[in-house]
């Protein structure tokens, strides 16, 4: 979509929690986490604004009335472009820092894992992916890096593997 | 009986309407609204904040809709939870159904407005539960 870059839209969710119970702070921080979102305070975190992530706060902020807490819902503009590029920027890190760690976890398995083991690692990181990949709004080169050596995994398993018959075996079996 | 809902329909609320008018209210109308403060007087709103049968103690609306009216039916709940997956993605459920099924809607959402995706997604919705139902008498994938 063109406007990722250019000053866009923003949706901010302003909220406030009791300090106690700790157990809804823990699962709000943890959904708003597993949306990427940025802080811009305390008590104040963005998204860029579309359908799915102004839906995904609003669920967020009833969540945080139902428990007692103060959540309002913003539609922002950054006053000029070098604001919203630096919230850019700081999610873009966050990112790439989640994508460093797939990439060495994808480079560390040794030469002489079994294919099994290569296997269930590729599927591991694969979804682990996708995850980082859904709270991406600003994908940084590291993306690219992570998803080849993923990939790369997968390719290893495939020519002459001797991991064959993992999916037919159970069909044949039966009577 | 009249229904709102939020505009822009996408998964959660598009099987919700299905929902609505198979098990709850065949002579269900539905209308969009871009506010919860349109929402019609005679109307029940569904999938909206505020409303009773929208999210709750981390469930979908599709989910408290068959909570709230006691629908048990294992398919439904089979259903659901896709929806759930498709909607939140939040591995609660396996359902790796959910991930495809959400870029349809989606997809849908982009070319059709909401009345057109209400009526193309009614027999997607009627093909899954007829799939889930064979499957669960069947105990395994049907053909």
């Amino acid at each position: 979509m063109t406007g990722r870059v250019a000053v866009g839209h923003w949706v901010l969710l302003c909220y406030r929690l009791p300090r106690e119970p700790s157990t809804p702070r823990i699962t709000v921080w943890r959904k708003l986490k597993r949306l990427g979102v940025v802080q811009l305070s305390d008590g104040m975190v963005a998204l860029p604004a579309d359908a799915r992530t102004r839906e995904q706060l609003e669920w967020i902020a009833d969540e945080i009335l139902q428990v007692g807490g103060e959540a309002s819902i913003w539609l922002a503009e950054p006053a000029t472009a070098g604001q919203e590029r630096d919230l850019a920027r700081r999610m873009a890190t966050a990112r790439a820092e989640e994508y460093a760690t797939i990439t060495a976890e994808a480079r560390a398995l040794t030469g002489d894992a079994s294919p099994r083991e290569r296997r269930r690692l590729a599927d591991k990181l694969r979804a682990e992916l996708r995850r980082i990949d859904r709270r991406d709004y600003f994908p940084p080169p590291d993306r690219d890096v992570a998803q080849a050596a993923v990939r790369a995994l997968h390719e290893a398993d495939a020519p002459g593997s001797t991991d064959a018959g993992d999916s037919t075996v159970d069909e044949e079996a039966l009577p | 009986m009249n229904w709102a809902t939020r505009r822009g329909v996408h998964i959660d609320r598009a099987a919700c309407a299905w929902l609505i008018r198979r098990f709850v209210d065949p002579d269900a109308r539905f209308c969009f609204v871009a506010d919860p403060a349109d929402v019609p007087a005679d109307a029940t709103a569904f999938d909206m904040r505020g409303v009773d049968l929208g999210h709750h103690g981390g469930d979908c609306s599709f989910e408290t809709i068959l909570r709230r009216r006691d629908l048990a039916d294992p398919v439904l709940w089979r259903l659901a939870e896709i929806v759930h997956e498709a909607d939140l993605d939040d591995e609660r459920y396996d359902a790796p159904e959910a991930r495809g099924l959400d870029v349809v809607l989606r997809g849908l959402s982009m070319v059709c407005d909401d009345e057109r995706v209400l009526e193309l997604t009614g027999p997607i919705f009627d093909g899954l539960y007829e799939y889930h139902h064979r499957a669960m008498l069947l105990g395994r994938e049907p053909a």
